[in-house]
């Protein structure tokens, strides 16, 4: 940092420490100790026994942590749950999320309403979401209450087995799709009107206008958005840990309700460090792939 | 005819998508006796709702001056001063934005612990003080503005902090707005790093005060509940009321691009 130089000159000053240090001091201070140590440490971490009972016992170990993955159902478990809720939520989010945005297009009546009140449910906090929808779907609760005017109901989402993933995937699309939605609403804004003009001289209708223009231009739009959503998604904690913690029969264990329960249960730094790297690469890799996938083509349109 | 069918599905998009809240809210305000808020009094004082609440009124306080100050001086820097590395330093910024936070969770704890901070003040906000996305976004502000009135303060004799105070914040409103809506939707819903940085009820948030209030030893009943977690949501639905405009533009502007 002392060798920081700026681009136009301080002399009349004559002070020896340049403006530049001082504005960027406090955030590599914060910068340093609170995201570049904790993230080397963690990655040594992940390659120790560190029993904070018995600091001293630290040692060594290699891959170990890693290889121990690989035989240990639970993490085979959480991994195989947080990939399906993943997969699942995902796509289904940005379809959702698009058709929503398709539906507020063009003028509208009540539109502010409209983009208000599909939006509110993503500023509420996960921990009030889970919370609500932990009893919404309980045998008794507001679910089953209005299935039950159409003859159905009484089931416990989250106490079967089969339906408790699931039912938190929904709920997890319900608390996200507004969001997505206004960002597609906000791109679709900066589509040049005269693209659609030119597909509607050219007879395109409505799914030729959305293959050929609408897609194709949101790209960019649409990479974004699978990438956010896929990190967050791969973190996904709040929701089992409030509703269900891993359960019924660990059909809703993930990677990140393991990983603090390895560290902060079972004081096992290392492995839990292991477990937050597998997060790290996976999300990684699925970025990548979206990105790929939705990066803008030119001249791909027709 | 066509357009009229958009708002009925609309409508009926909105009702299902609304009634899991009306519904919670439906909860907290039926007691035996008909409607009222007698849940809302009761975990009000019981939680303790109040200590909750002023914990983050004053974390988000905290961490919200903290990020104005701290990610305002270092996106100034990033956008207007020749740094070596600086390019390196900035995508290290960005890259952190992308970062899934529980990789560095066991290390900050362990951090907090060594340090005597777990179950204060400084360990809910200090780690929060500089969120690498309010730099990228104040910074790629800076570099659409030109550098003409800096350039007039500098003139007449000011110093750098007092151009980046006097001139350079004040400009920086529109940034700051976002900065501000963005910071303090963010950590007042927090819960995992507030829950695993305390150990005590009276240093706890409300969402961590909420979630473990539905796992206490005596399960809680529905009422009293939901009115928790209305509680919890309240101030954040009444400011989305009052600057929806800006908090929906603050929240997905820059996304879009």
């Amino acid at each position: 940092m002392i060798s920081l130089r700026m681009n136009r000159n301080s002399n009349s000053s004559g002070r020896s420490v340049p403006p530049v240090v001082v504005l960027l001091a406090p955030w590599a201070i914060v910068y340093a100790a609170f995201f570049v140590f904790p993230f080397v440490f963690s990655f040594l971490l992940a390659f120790l026994s560190y029993n904070p009972l018995n600091v001293q016992d630290t040692s060594w170990v290699g891959l170990e942590n890693f290889g121990r993955l690989f035989d240990d159902p639970r993490f085979a478990r959480a991994l195989r749950n947080t990939l399906v809720f993943v997969i699942g939520t995902v796509p289904m989010t940005t379809i959702a999320a698009l058709g929503l945005a398709l539906l507020l297009r063009g003028r509208l009546w009540g539109k502010g309403f409209f983009k208000a009140g599909f939006f509110l449910p993503s500023i509420i906090s996960m921990v009030v979401i889970s919370l609500l929808f932990k009893l919404f779907y309980a045998p008794n609760g507001g679910l089953n209450h209005a299935l039950s005017l159409i003859g159905l109901g009484g089931h416990g989402w989250l106490t079967d087995p089969r339906t408790a993933l699931p039912a938190i995937m929904v709920m997890d699309v319900w608390a996200a799709v507004g969001y997505y939605a206004i960002i597609f609403d906000a791109a679709f804004a900066g589509i040049p009107k005269e693209m659609y003009e030119a597909a509607a001289l050219e007879g395109a209708g409505f799914k030729d206008t959305l293959r050929y223009v609408t897609v194709p231009m949101l790209r960019p739009v649409i990479a974004f958005v699978l990438v956010i959503n896929t990190i967050r998604s791969f973190q996904i904690f709040i929701e089992v840990f409030v509703m269900t913690q891993g359960g019924p029969l660990g059909a809703t264990d993930t990677l990140v309700l393991y990983l603090y329960e390895a560290a902060f249960r079972g004081l096992d730094y290392g492995y839990a460090s292991a477990i937050a790297y597998v997060v790290f690469i996976l999300s990684g890799v699925f970025s990548i792939f979206a990105v790929r996938r939705f990066r803008p083509r030119f001249g791909s349109g027709g | 005819m066509r357009r009229f069918l958009k708002i009925a599905l609309l409508l009926v998009i909105l009702a299902i998508m609304a009634y899991p809240l009306v519904w919670m809210i439906s909860i907290s305000l039926r007691t035996g006796e008909g409607v009222d808020l007698r849940y809302y009094k009761e975990v009000w004082q019981a939680g303790p709702f109040d200590r909750y609440f002023l914990n983050s009124i004053i974390v988000v306080t905290i961490v919200l001056i903290g990020n104005i100050l701290i990610c305002s001086m270092a996106g100034y820097a990033f956008a207007r001063y020749r740094i070596p590395g600086g390019r390196f330093l900035f995508f290290l910024v960005i890259s952190m934005i992308m970062l899934p936070k529980q990789v560095i969770l066991v290390p900050l704890y362990i951090l907090m612990q060594k340090l005597h901070l777990i179950d204060t003040y400084a360990a809910l906000t200090l780690p929060f003080t500089a969120d690498p996305f309010n730099i990228f976004l104040i910074r790629q502000f800076l570099v659409s503005v030109p550098p003409d009135c800096e350039e007039a303060a500098r003139l007449e004799g000011a110093g750098e902090l007092t151009v980046l105070f006097r001139v350079v914040m004040p400009m920086l409103k529109p940034a700051l707005a976002v900065v501000a809506i963005h910071t303090s939707l963010i950590n007042w819903n927090s819960f995992l790093f507030p829950f695993i940085l305390t150990n005590t009820t009276p240093m706890r948030t409300l969402p961590v005060g909420l979630a473990l209030l539905s796992q206490g030893a005596h399960s809680i009943d529905w009422g009293h509940l939901m009115a928790g977690a209305v509680i919890a949501s309240l101030p954040v639905v009444v400011a989305f009321l009052i600057f929806q405009r800006q908090i929906i533009s603050g929240l997905t502007s820059g996304m879009s691009r």
